[in-house]
């Protein structure tokens, strides 16, 4: 990451400073809760720079006559200071509008709060089954797995394989990833042999593997973020298991490839976003992610990016009469919005419907699969 | 005996006067969360104090008990109807259950033996908290829709929530300090000091530690429902080992057997975090630092033991004060 | 019986103990020796790691000078761990001060506030995703042997493990620095009153066992392929129960108990869903603290 973290400091401690400054009076407000420090910092960091980006671009556009600023605040990943910052953002009258957490765990915590003082909150991430359903006030603008899981179900359908394990973490989204995946896999007529949940960070997936081989499955079906995902892709390589491997949109991260190397070739999975894509709203935002980034952007900052320019795009839509009203309403009535991440709409739960897109890791690198 | 009773007053006034007075006027949702996550910090650093601080018996799991107490009292009013009322007591009882049994075959071990038992055990507690899907919901955690409801009474303003979490903190801190500083706290205190001492003088050791540990357990559990009732959701990640060391921490900085002390540094260690947020990421290196520092130059806690002693003595000494023409009885 | 499903899973057993065991080496001889538990041990072993993989990325030397390098910053950080975490608590020499409880829990906390600030600090100059590492560096080339496969890691962690054990017991039983550390954690006092350099020797000890852990780190970094900031936590956890296992002060029987928890890890993923593999560990060390209270390895009463 070039963007060091002391001018993030720098950065933070100005925006900290700055309400006192002259136009505090006629700006937006929009708070954003993520992780900067802990074990989950490094997403955190990343969503803060696509934010920034997207912010830096909408200031500049003039598409309000005044500017917005965004809040960002420090949860750890801890559920504690998630509630903490979220009574904080709902004390603030001048904020409209909130983006964040990270985890669903910390997301459900604080969407307590939002739902009890009503202001929207829009995750990039937070994919607990349950948590659009909290309240009226709860967006996101993830991929569901439901969605995800029948796409890849279809897709092994029609490369004729019959059975298959699924191997995923074990937090709500590994769980969700697991049962989006098996039920429309088994109603297709395919064969689930064997499941297995992983605790996230896990060092060694040898066993498991093992285990797995044991079953002879055609194919395997799993559910990681692009850390675990390359331990797990590096161990396969190990054990010369040669079983096609299948997975989401969360391990679709150049790092992946970068930590796993050789033993990510090959390997299958879907998304809603692809850097190399050469439509000119991705494009602006991977030139400006790569000033400051080694990595091309992968999924969850496209995700993160795109749920700030929703939120900008609705408050845009509720002004000049921007309440937390308003702005819930505009964000609700979001439709066909043209985000890196594909089109997004809200249903009226609050879930995104978006088009996925097959990907695959040739020659080190992941390029679209027709 | 007026000076007593004037800290006592003072205290109270402090926790349901003033600081109530403070939040109201400052009208902030932010202050009343920081207040209650404080005060059930606060309580369950006093209920480790007893185990740790007094008894002087090394506990790593306690946040384990604090989500036996979390769960509990979030399933029952989830899945099973039953309100803040009945739950409460529950959380706290099935905490304590659970802290006997524990409490049984690991009791007899020395130091450094039962703190690494303590610690399995949170660990294991942890893993049925995230692995049995089908009681705790497994990664999903809990949602809780109620509500408190005491007696009937739906409270749900944040001043009313304040009151009944301050208030129910206030009694257990008040019992917890009864016990510590009593004939029974002093026989916890021998066993910490020398328990083959005090067992010569007769004192029954296994069962006075295993009954300093289950009382804690009750308390942390206690503490758990009312961090369950006021977030409304509870995950595992909530009472991870992390946790434990942070509550141990507490105990530590604040200093080892004193009960004021203890309350200050859980006061301390919640609201440092908060107050240095503007800092950016170096905030919790700043943390580390300054437990170092505390522990560095004030190698007896903030508030050492023997002062608390004295202070504890003073304000709740008139009990076994001579009355007039009778034999004092206690310290002195 | 020899089906090559179960050998498989017994050499996976075999290399996760022996991983666990190098790590659990270096926390055993600095608790033998100071009867106090040094949580910042898990920062040393996550110092060597970095410190091995800074040493890659800036000049790529062989993998014998990258262990070096990690041998010199961990003994480095032992050493500062020592002085600042250490030894201010052993102003007083008073033998009610060396047994009191408080001044041995101080050293507990403030070990654990090093190690919060350590991997603070970690986190905010490297961020806390995994690092990349050179692949050519990774030391998980597959070797087959008849049915089963295990890594070039696994031979060189064996390797090492083995030396490190021997030459601990060499040192311990044979050398001077190994008398006077013995006898330090015999008796603190009475090694003083016999002219021994406790000080010293609590430098050496601390120095010896985090060069150890370090070694462990850049090793199980490169062994695996993943070095971040918190990576020192659950192998930690591990040496902790591997230690009190084998009695606390026994390093062969720490080494012992890391392969039985290493084996019971991988064979109980046959039998029941992986993410209950940590509770056989856990139950494990229940069990033994129940039956053996003094360790499976501690009853000779072997100090170190």
């Amino acid at each position: 990451m070039k963007l060091t973290r002391r001018t993030a400091l720098l950065l933070a401690a100005a925006t900290a400073l700055t309400p006192v400054a002259a136009f505090a009076q006629d700006s937006v407000k929009l708070g954003y809760q993520l992780p900067l420090t802990g074990n989950t910092a490094q997403y955190g960091q990343d969503f803060k720079d696509a934010a920034e980006i997207a912010l830096t671009k909408f200031n500049a556009s003039g598409a309000l006559p005044v500017p917005v600023e965004i809040i960002y605040e420090d949860s750890r990943s801890d559920a504690k200071e998630g509630v903490t910052i979220a009574r904080k953002f709902v004390d603030d009258k001048e904020i409209v509008g909130v983006l964040g957490d990270f985890t669903s765990t910390v997301s459900m915590a604080a969407a307590q709060v939002y739902k009890k003082a009503g202001m929207v909150q829009l995750s990039q991430t937070a994919s607990h089954p349950d948590f659009a359903k909290i309240s009226k006030w709860q967006f996101r603008n993830i991929t569901t797995q439901d969605q995800e899981g029948a796409v890849n179900a279809q897709w092994m359908m029609d490369k004729g394989i019959k059975k298959v394990a699924v191997i995923a973490e074990q937090t709500d989204w590994g769980q969700s990833v697991a049962k989006g995946f098996v039920e429309p896999f088994e109603a297709a007529g395919g064969e689930v042999v064997y499941t297995e949940f992983f605790n996230r960070g896990l060092a060694d997936f040898r066993s498991i593997i093992t285990k797995l081989e044991d079953q002879a499955p055609d194919a395997v079906y799993t559910g990681f973020f692009y850390e675990d995902g390359a331990q797990f892709l590096k161990q396969m390589a190990q054990l010369d298991a040669e079983i096609p491997i299948y997975s989401t949109s969360a391990a679709y991260n150049d790092q992946l490839i970068e930590l796993a190397g050789e033993a990510a070739e090959g390997l299958l999975l879907t998304a809603t976003f692809l850097p190399t894509r050469m439509d000119a709203n991705v494009q602006d935002f991977v030139t400006e992610w790569d000033k400051t980034h080694d990595h091309a952007p992968g999924q969850f900052p496209a995700q993160a990016y795109d749920a700030v320019n929703i939120m900008l795009a609705a408050v845009v839509k509720a002004y000049p009469d921007l309440t937390r009203e308003s702005l819930r309403d505009a964000v609700a009535a979001t439709s066909d919005f043209p985000g890196v991440t594909g089109n997004t709409t809200f249903d009226e739960n609050g879930e995104p419907l978006k088009e996925l897109t097959k990907a695959s890791v040739v020659g080190g690198v992941f390029v679209e699969v027709e | 005996m007026s000076k007593s009773l004037l800290i006592k007053l003072g205290l109270l006034v402090l926790a349901f006067a003033l600081i109530p007075a403070l939040l109201v006027g400052f009208d902030k949702g932010y202050y009343y969360q920081i207040a209650t996550i404080a005060a059930i910090f606060m309580l369950l650093a006093a209920s480790l104090h007893l185990v740790t601080g007094v008894a002087g018996l090394l506990h790593l799991g306690h946040a384990a008990l604090y989500g036996v107490g979390a769960y509990v009292a979030a399933i029952l009013g989830a899945n099973h109807g039953i309100g803040f009322t009945l739950g409460l007591p529950l959380a706290g009882l099935s905490a304590a259950a659970i802290a006997f049994l524990v409490a049984l075959p690991t009791m007899r071990l020395m130091s450094i033996y039962f703190a690494v038992a303590t610690l399995g055990i949170g660990q294991m507690l942890y893993l049925v908290f995230l692995n049995w899907v089908g009681l705790t919901n497994g990664p999903n955690g809990v949602m809780l829709f109620s509500g408190i409801n005491l007696f009937g009474l739906e409270i749900d303003s944040d001043l009313g929530i304040y009151y009944v979490v301050a208030g129910i903190v206030a009694i257990s801190i008040l019992v917890l300090n009864r016990l510590s500083h009593s004939y029974y706290g002093n026989a916890l205190r021998s066993l910490r000091e020398d328990d083959q001492c005090a067992s010569a003088m007769g004192i029954n050791v296994t069962v006075m530690k295993i009954q300093a540990f289950v009382i804690s357990a009750f308390f942390a559990g206690i503490a758990g429902a009312l961090w369950a009732y006021t977030t409304g959701y509870i995950s595992p990640n909530d009472f991870h080992f992390s946790q434990s060391i942070l509550i141990l921490t507490m105990v530590v900085v604040g200093g080892l057997g004193s009960l004021p002390g203890v309350l200050i540094g859980a006061l301390l260690l919640i609201l440092l975090p908060e107050a240095l947020r503007s800092v950016g990421d170096i905030r919790n290196i700043i943390v580390g630092v300054l437990m170092f520092s505390a522990i560095l130059f004030l190698p007896k806690g903030l508030f050492g033991e023997v002062s608390a002693l004295n202070f504890a003595r003073r304000v709740l000494g008139q009990g076994w004060a001579a009355k007039k023409g009778e034999k004092g009885i206690g310290w002195k | 019986m020899l089906d090559p499903y179960i050998l498989q899973q017994l050499a996976i057993g075999l290399s996760l103990g022996m991983i666990y065991a190098l790590m659990a080496i270096g926390f055993t001889l600095i608790f033998g020796v100071l009867n106090v538990v040094n949580f910042a041990h898990g920062e040393v072993y996550t110092i060597g790691a970095f410190a091995g993989l800074m040493a890659i990325s800036a000049f790529g030397p062989p993998l014998l000078v990258v262990l070096f390098i990690a041998l010199a910053a961990g003994a480095l950080a032992g050493f500062g761990l020592e002085r600042m975490a250490f030894r201010p608590f052993r102003r007083f020499s008073d033998e009610a001060s060396l047994k009191s409880r408080a001044m041995r829990e101080a050293t507990l906390m403030s070990s654990l506030a090093m190690s919060i600030i350590a991997r603070e600090a970690m986190e905010m100059v490297f961020g806390s995703q995994f690092q990349t590492v050179d692949l050519a560096y990774l030391i998980n080339k597959p070797i087959h042997i008849g049915p089963i496969t295990i890594v070039n890691g696994d031979l060189i962690i064996l390797g090492v493990t083995l030396l490190m054990l021997g030459g601990l017991q060499w040192l311990l039983k044979k050398s001077p620095i190994g008398l006077s550390i013995r006898a330090v954690s015999n008796n603190a006092l009475g090694a003083k009153y016999c002219g021994i350099n406790t000080d010293r020797t609590i430098i050496i000890t601390f120095v010896i066992g985090s060069a150890m852990g370090a070694l462990a780190g850049i090793l199980v970094g490169l062994y695996y392929g993943a070095i971040f900031p918190s990576m020192g936590f659950t192998p930690g956890i591990k040496a902790f129960v591997a230690m009190v296992m084998g009695g606390l002060s026994s390093v062969p029987g720490a080494v012992i108990s890391a392969i039985i928890l290493g084996l019971s890890e991988s064979l109980s993923t046959s039998f029941m869903p992986s993410v209950w593999s940590d509770m056989v560990a856990y139950a494990f060390l229940l069990l033994t603290l129940i039956f053996f209270p003094q360790g499976l390895f501690g009853a000779r009463r072997e100090r170190v």
